[in-house]
């Protein structure tokens, strides 16, 4: 039977969320069209998310979690996708939201229940905490994996007030094998759907479920949104059957829209359902994976966070190129010529001095009121005629317009062209920047654009990468299709 | 002002190689084509030369790093032998140092060298860099056209000109620079090719089309340089002088503080300034015979028109499409081919385009020569319009 408590010792609730979906949204039509000579690819309806090559696990979840991690003192980095093994992305995450360095650090994985995990404790425990998930999950050109995952991101801070109360919880631990990733095999490896679905359900999710539905006090029918993982596509309607739950799966909803994002995935389909519930409503959360965390929210009020994470799903653009989807997530290694192979070793003892302001986006006021970046020993300000001390101004967050900009075709990215351009932002300070997500309208002076933290290099031969901020359009087009 | 150096110092010699894709020769070889005319053209021996200056950008493209190099390849012996390098400025940059040392009177006699190899890398544009440094961290590597066409966009939302008619005059530089190279028999492009061709050319970095990129060549250029006196006592009773060397270099004022609009080159606007007060020229577009400007890509050679005051504010497109650059207009630029068709090896550029003007004001241009030539002058660019080092020569006659 699963533990399953009540929550007694106080009120602790999520009081924030955020969510992130990349840009691109592949067509699954447009793949299976194109994987229709060999029957594979798996679901044809709805869209799969698609990170852009500059993106992963760490800067989707920074996007998720930078408008509500609001003083936490504890950060949680969740993720079965995280680029470092040896090099903590909770601890990237707190240099890339320049928050106090004295905040508790940890990172999770494990399984996609990873970061449901992470909330669960972070509820029973005390403190604001922010828990933030990523994931960019590598997969087989033709597995079903390929085109059910997506790419994204999500956030939750927990807090001892906040709109959603936890009022029961419930957990199993359960080792279900049925899909695993390994160093020896990074991309997801599935078993048998029927096997998973009904050992899944039957096994472990619905009797969580209940349990906590229990823990709070309530009848699962009397809940009247759920977010709930589901180990495969369409799952939702056994479990329901099951558990005797009649609320939609905004799980359900979000897979369709983006995928399956992993360890993100039950933090975002929250936040949609939080946009849809109202005073008094009942949320159940559930993540799955080597087990099951199930949680029953009391709403009193309205989340921040929740509408902003249901408009990213009606933003993006849609992917209909299999190539340039296939290029994107990792599938192919395309021949970029011999520009490609230059030299991006990143030195440590240069990420020391400047790798947390350049990851933090901060730039320097001098004592004259100007904005710079980067900052320097002696200010660029014209009258400037010696060193001056310059206090930290975070630029990540601040409105900017392009000064000059050029789509470069001769320079290797791998997903050209490369464009970038000298910024110049509201407060002043100029940058001359990397652009991202010109998919679209492209680029042009003049045009507004707001920061977004990407990879700047990724050194292929050491397995390293740095990050910094790129220019994107300030308003991403609505999604069509 | 100081006093300047002008008519100081006069250049006795000089010489220049084929600027192309010289597969069977090495940078020495391309120093020493260079050295063996410059010598013959100064009637001088080699060891009353005194002091040397290399100029190479890319150190690490198959020239090697310090003034080895050149040390080795003109076997000089007992002197000092001195490397610069200011990105595509360092060919004005070396025979600023050898100007420098004669001016000064350090030295009687001394020798400006730059070369570069860039064919050597295994692919077309220029060598990408090798170092992780705190730059890396933030800066965008975009491509040498990629930082010349944010000028292009910039310039047209500065002065409401259209893209298109932009476009054209862009295209109209590079028509008239492959005009020009085909009568030049040293330089690397020597076709001349149609307007048409230019202008659906495939894109480099937008508006940049391949025909608006100059070439990246292999070559070297040298000039050797003396005291008037010296020069007379020689047997040449009129030398060419130098009549200014001016530089200027950014210092972020571009990249970090908002005022420039990226229309514009500020360090060539300087540098112009200051070279034609060095030099005593009051009204460039009627004193300045010609121009070899630095036309990395078309886009640039049109602002440096505005720049070195040549053309107006926002009017450079209308004198270039009215053919006042042209080799028959009013102000020729780029009769060599410049940078576009003569070439561009990084370090040698800036002596080439010397070597243009005084091969011009001596009447020795052969089909190409300008009638009588009385000042030209040189402006040689490095690094990016947003981070840049300009240099603006001015030769003449002595008298």
């Amino acid at each position: 039977m699963p533990n399953a408590t009540t929550q007694s010792r106080g009120d602790r609730c999520i009081a924030a969320i955020g969510a992130y979906a990349p840009l691109f949204r592949m067509d699954r039509a447009a793949a299976s069209k194109a994987l229709r000579f060999s029957g594979l690819g798996g679901r044809s309806s709805g869209h799969r998310a698609v990170a852009g090559w500059d993106e992963d696990a760490l800067t989707l979840a920074v996007e998720a979690a930078r408008t509500i991690a609001k003083e936490p003192q504890a950060v949680i980095f969740a993720s079965t996708s995280a680029s470092f093994i040896e090099r903590s992305q909770a601890t990237l995450l707190v240099d890339a939201l320049a928050l106090d360095p004295s905040v508790r650090t940890s990172d999770v994985a494990g399984s996609r229940r990873c970061a449901v995990s992470a909330l669960r404790d972070a509820l029973l425990g005390r403190g604001n905490t922010l828990v933030a998930a990523g994931e960019k999950r590598p997969a087989t050109a033709g597995s079903p994996q390929h085109l059910s995952d997506g790419d994204g991101g999500a956030a939750a801070l927990i807090s001892d007030n906040g709109a959603a109360r936890l009022i029961g919880q419930a957990s199993i631990s359960h080792d279900l094998v049925d899909i695993y990733a390994s160093r020896e095999h990074p991309q997801s490896y599935a078993y048998e759907e029927r096997f998973v679905r009904d050992t899944a359900i039957g096994g472990v999710i619905a009797p969580t479920i209940k349990a906590a539905c229990a823990a709070a006090g309530v009848e699962p029918k009397q809940i009247t949104h759920a977010a709930v993982h589901e180990p495969l596509p369409g799952c939702w309607r056994d479990i329901a059957r099951l558990t005797g739950t009649t609320a939609a799966n905004f799980a359900s909803d979000l897979y369709q829209s983006v995928g399956d994002l992993g360890a993100a995935h039950a933090l975002f389909a929250f936040a949609l359902a939080c946009a849809e519930a109202r005073e008094g409503d009942l949320v159940l959360l559930a993540g799955f994976g080597s087990g099951c965390d199930a949680m029953v929210f009391h709403i009193t009020g309205t989340m921040p966070g929740a509408r902003e994470a249901a408009a990213t799903l009606r933003s993006g653009v849609v992917l209909d190129d299999y190539t340039r989807f296939l290029s994107l997530t990792g599938a192919i290694e395309l021949d970029w010529g011999v520009r490609s192979e230059f030299e991006q070793k990143a030195q440590a003892t240069v990420l020391e001095r400047y790798g947390r302001d350049m990851i933090g986006f901060m730039a320097g006021r001098d004592t004259k009121g100007n904005i710079q970046f980067p900052k320097s020993r002696i200010p660029v300000r014209p009258d400037a005629i010696g060193p001056e001390l310059m206090e930290d101004v975070r630029l990540a967050d601040e409105a900017a317009k392009i000064v000059s900009v050029t789509a470069d075709r001769l320079n290797f990215t791998p997903d050209p062209p490369f464009w970038f351009g000298l910024v110049q932002f509201d407060n002043g300070a100029r940058v001359i920047m990397e652009f991202t997500d010109g998919d679209g309208k492209g680029f042009s002076v003049g045009d507004p654009v707001r920061p977004r933290l990407r990879i700047k290099s990724r050194d292929s031969r050491r397995g390293f990468r740095t990050y910094f901020w790129k220019a994107a359009p300030a308003q991403r087009p609505a999604i069509e299709g | 002002m100081a006093r300047g150096i002008k008519d100081k110092v006069a250049i006795i010699g000089m010489g220049c190689t084929p600027f192309g894709e010289h597969w069977n020769k090495g940078p020495e070889d391309l120093m020493v084509d260079a050295f063996v005319e410059a010598i013959a053209d100064a009637g001088i021996a080699k060891n009353q030369i005194e002091a040397a200056w290399m100029g190479n950008a890319l150190d690490d493209i198959n020239v090697g790093n310090s003034a080895l190099p050149l040390a080795h390849a003109l076997r000089l012996r007992g002197i000092p032998v001195s490397r610069v390098e200011n990105m595509c400025a360092t060919g004005s940059e070396a025979l600023r140092a050898a100007t420098y040392a004669v001016a000064a009177g350090a030295v009687d006699i001394a020798l400006a060298v730059g070369v570069e190899k860039l064919k050597d890398t295994g692919y077309g544009g220029l060598p990408l860099r090798t170092k992780g440094l705190a730059n890396d961290l933030w800066m965008p590597y975009g491509s040498a056209p990629g930082s010349f066409a944010q000028l292009a966009g910039a310039y047209a939302a500065r002065h409401g000109i259209d893209k298109s008619d932009l476009k054209r005059a862009m295209a109209h530089v590079s028509w008239k620079s492959h005009q020009n190279a085909a009568l030049n028999p040293k330089a690397h492009l020597r076709k001349a090719v149609e307007l048409e061709t230019i202008l659906k050319a495939p894109m480099i970095a937008d508006p940049l089309g391949l025909f608006d990129c100059c070439g990246v060549s292999d070559g070297a250029a040298c000039a050797i340089v003396t005291t008037p006196d010296i020069a007379r006592g020689l047997g040449i009773a009129n030398p060419v002088t130098v009549k200014a060397i001016q530089l200027c270099a950014s210092h972020g004022w571009e990249l970090q503080y908002g005022e420039w609009d990226g229309s514009y080159v500020a360090n060539t606007r300087q540098a112009a300034k200051r070279a034609y007060l060095e030099a005593g020229v009051n009204n460039p577009r009627r004193d300045l015979s010609l121009t070899e400007v630095h036309d990395c890509f078309s886009i640039t050679e049109l602002v440096t028109m505005e720049d070195l005051g040549l053309a107006d504010e926002g009017r450079a497109s209308f004198d270039i499409l009215d053919g006042r650059f042209d080799r028959g207009g009013a102000q020729p630029c780029q009769i060599d081919g410049g940078l576009k068709c003569f070439g561009h090896p990084v370090g040698a550029s800036g002596l080439r385009m010397a070597y243009e003007v005084y091969t011009q004001l001596q009447g020795r241009a052969g089909e190409r020569q300008r009638g009588t030539v009385d000042l030209g002058l040189v402006h040689n660019l490095g690094g990016a319009p947003f981070n840049s080092i300009a240099a603006v020569s001015i030769l003449g006659r002595l008298h």
